[in-house]
């Protein structure tokens, strides 16, 4: 059975790993984006001068797919597919990939929505308040500090990892 | 440095005094007046006094005052120069003021005539379209040569009207003239989806007429109010329009012609806007019927400049008393140039209430030191300081605009530091486009080949951040002549938490840690408990307060963000470099590396300041403020001119 020989690959387990960073955090951060972008654009309508202020609310869930891209650069790296010496990688080895990717792949993916739903919320301080807007990027930034936690998580165990 | 020390000031003036009393406060800019309105409801004052203000005098200036604003807008269009992102507020002399303020019966004027032409025009373009829409209507019956308003002779009807097209619309004519032969029909014109017909028939043969319409669901179209034909009204229409338009653009260059007077508008604006916060402050008064009354915040150290400045103009009755010590008064802080910028982060947060220290200047290095070392590229941190330096350069900008943009100036150069120590500029392009030959080594070294060590050292960094806000706090208990607890509550976790970390470090130290560790844990085991009397209740709270470790560990954890961030800035930087060179070195590859770079780095630099900028904060008001800042303090704000577009030289003002 060769899908089976495949399925166990050590590179194919790592790139699995890569992806699923990519995936899950990239689909947290399209939902948390399109959220906050939702509420601005009412808030546009009414007033379009609070354009900037809205976009820097909504570019706020937006980091978790750039420490999922990051924590895939950081694998693709130490496994050589993108510049060095491509490495074969042992069943083992590639397991290790796969968990090191998934702290940032799920608290990227439960963060990033959850932290749009405080960042549209926040979109209500800049209609009434405006001046208030680094208050409302406060509550949206102190539920990233767990993406930025789960990305160290993930980075420490790639690179930990012995080839 | 810190908060200003404010003296509180009551004044009795008689009446017709208050003028001048007002102008000179106002000049001055230094006192708070605050409501008196608890005078009114006091059993000593209530019979005595009313409150002041005149609520119909400000609702006029408020109404002329957007009236000018309308028109400085609505002027702005036709200004050549456009308003850049930062504009400073025109500095106008004392003289110039008073020449135009001269004018004010001809500045009032334009901004009338400007609302009049404005509805001139609105009404021109409601008559324009009107005709549009009569020549829309009218373009389908283009062919019919019968005057409108004639509809009837003496012995025939004459019909206009639609039918839907169908399949069957053609058959209208043949049925027509077999159910009424003494009729006419004449298809005007379609538009694919309706005809437009004549109908004339006489008038014997209605009824059979009306009915074969209905079946084709003709609906009747009639112009009554229009005369003549259409041919001769469409003419009439667009002549019209030809004449509105040139009367719109007779008007639009009348107004164009004010564009001269902005700026004076302007001046108009800022004059109306004092002129109503002058009347406005009375609100806060209260009098009686010879005298007032008013009560206020100076900064203690202007109190005795500003009580001769009154003393010497007028008579009245100053008092300025020190506040009693549990009362609250407003916050103004103070701090020097380089820890001023600084304000922005703490106002953010809360002004420091009259107990608290002002956190600033302690806060200050910190800030920058944790927001470059989270942004850590020197290429990027060179960019930062240039931007915010030219803008600085070239503008004078105030408020908290002003302040953040300085911060942002310091922030990038600690950046170019923690960049230089990592050995970040642009991330790797140097090596990377050079082939390995050209780099720049870090000073420290480079966070992703050691992670651990860098975790290690935020950490690090991070107790040294939190010891010094916990000093904060024992500081304030001593001041407040409480040392017992600056010794038990702060002093015995400073033991603990040391003895902890040398216990970490391993060899010898270890030993020592131990120790020192056990003695911090007993003091506070024995002392944590001491409100209660009972000596069970006391050593068990004692031994719980020790749980309060899981939180300086998850508060120190929480510094790790600044290996992540820092991290994350130098891996997307040499992402950027990667797809930038992999299109080779070939003229179309150059190219694209510069565009790819130019773009990349432009939007990486934006994503990780936002973010140094939200997470250093954060670290200052969840780790460092949570120590010992209590914050809810009511902001400083001095009676005086507040002006929009100009800011007036004054020699009178401090």
């Amino acid at each position: 059975m060769d899908w089976i020989a495949y399925l166990f690959n050590g590179n194919f387990l790592a790139l699995a790993g890569a992806a699923l960073a990519v995936i899950l955090a990239g689909i947290g951060s399209a939902k948390g984006v399109g959220l906050v972008g939702e509420a601005a654009a009412g808030l546009v309508t009414e007033d379009p001068k609070k354009f900037g202020q809205a976009l820097l609310l909504q570019a706020l869930p937006g980091t978790q797919g750039i420490y999922g891209l990051l924590t895939a650069f950081v694998i693709l790296n130490k496994i050589g597919v993108v510049g060095g010496t491509y490495v074969e990688l042992t069943t083992q080895q590639g397991f290790y990939f796969l968990a090191a990717s998934l702290p940032i792949a799920f608290v990227g993916l439960i963060s990033a929505i959850n932290q749009g739903r405080a960042a549209a919320a926040g979109i209500g301080i800049i209609a009434k308040r405006p001046e208030e807007l680094s208050k409302g990027i406060m509550f949206a930034a102190m539920v990233e500090t767990y993406a930025v936690l789960a990305l160290l998580a993930s980075i420490l165990m790639v690179t930990g990892i012995k080839l | 440095m810190a908060i200003v020390k404010m003296s509180k000031l009551s004044l009795i003036g008689l009446e017709s005094d208050k003028g001048k009393i007002l102008d000179t406060l106002m000049n001055m800019g230094v006192v708070e007046i605050s409501e008196s309105s608890e005078k009114l409801s006091s059993e000593e004052w209530k019979d005595l006094v009313v409150q002041d203000g005149d609520s119909e005098k400000v609702a006029l200036l408020d109404d002329k005052i957007n009236k000018v604003k309308w028109a400085i807008d609505h002027l702005s269009k036709f200004a050549s120069k456009k308003k850049g992102l930062f504009s400073a507020k025109r500095s106008i002399d004392t003289n110039e003021y008073n020449i135009i303020m001269q004018n004010i019966d001809k500045l009032s004027s334009i901004v009338d005539s400007i609302h009049r032409y404005n509805d001139q025009l609105s009404n021109l373009k409601s008559e324009r379209n009107k005709n549009t829409n009569l020549i829309l209507s009218l373009e389908p019956w283009q062919q019919l040569t019968i005057p409108l308003n004639e509809t009837s002779t003496l012995t025939t009807t004459i019909l206009t009207g639609i039918v839907p097209q169908t399949s069957s619309s053609g058959k209208l004519k043949e049925d027509l003239i077999s159910e009424a032969p003494e009729s006419y029909y004449e298809k005007i014109s379609d538009d694919g989806q309706q005809e437009y017909i004549l109908v004339i028939y006489h008038n014997s043969c209605e009824e059979s007429v009306l009915k074969v319409l209905k079946q084709y669901n003709f609906s009747k179209v009639s112009f009554k109010e229009l005369e003549g034909t259409v041919k001769s009204n469409i003419d009439r229409a667009q002549k019209d329009i030809a004449r509105i338009d040139k009367e719109c653009e007779k008007i639009e260059n009348e107004i164009s012609n004010f564009a001269q007077y902005k700026d004076d508008l302007e001046i108009l604006h800022d004059h109306l806007l004092i002129e109503r916060d002058r009347v406005k402050i009375l609100d806060n008064l209260v009098r009686t019927s010879k005298t007032f009354y008013l009560e206020g915040w100076v900064p203690t150290e202007l109190s005795e400049k500003l009580k001769n400045k009154i003393n010497s103009q007028v008579e009245c009755f100053l008092e300025i008393t020190e506040p009693d010590k549990n009362e609250d008064f407003p916050i103004l802080l103070e701090n020097n140039k380089l820890v001023q910028p600084f304000e922005a982060i703490t106002e953010m947060y809360s002004l420091p209430s009259t107990k608290d220290v002002d956190p600033t200047f302690l806060m200050a290095p910190f800030y920058c030191f944790f927001f470059g070392m989270m942004v850590s590229d020197a290429a990027y941190g060179i960019v930062m300081a240039l931007v915010t330096g030219i803008v600085l350069l070239r503008y004078k900008l105030e408020g908290t605009m002003g302040k953040m943009i300085k911060l942002l100036f310091f922030c990038g150069i600690s950046t170019i530091v923690w960049g230089a120590m990592f050995g970040g500029w642009f991330g790797d392009i140097l090596p990377l486009v050079s082939g390995g030959k050209l780099n720049i080594p870090p000073i420290w070294f480079n966070p992703l080949d050691n992670p651990m060590r860098l975790l290690i050292w935020s950490m690090i960094f991070g107790g040294v951040h939190l010891f010094t806000g916990m000093g904060i706090k024992a500081y304030m208990l001593i001041k407040e002549g409480k040392p017992f607890d600056a010794i038990f509550d702060i002093g015995s976790w400073y033991i603990l938490l040391i003895g902890v970390v040398l216990l970490l470090v391993g060899g010898t130290l270890s030993q020592v840690g131990k120790y020192v560790a056990i003695i911090g844990a007993a003091i506070l085991i024995l002392t944590q408990g001491r409100s209660n009397k009972n000596i069970v209740k006391r050593l068990l709270s004692g031994v719980l307060s020790l749980y309060n470790i899981t939180g300086y560990l998850s508060d120190v954890l929480s510094y790790s963000r600044l290996l992540a961030l820092g991290l994350g800035t130098g891996v997307i930087a040499s992402v950027i470099n990667t797809l930038g060179t992999l299109f080779g070195f070939n003229a179309i590859g150059i190219i694209l590396l510069i565009i790819i770079f130019i773009i990349g780095h432009t939007f990486n630099i934006a994503i990780n300041a936002l973010g140094a900028y939200v997470h250093s904060s954060r670290l200052q008001y969840v780790e460092f403020f949570g120590k010992f800042y209590e914050g809810g303090g009511k902001r400083f704000e001095p009676f005086k001119k507040n002006t929009k577009y100009i800011t007036l030289n004054d020699k009178e003002a401090i």
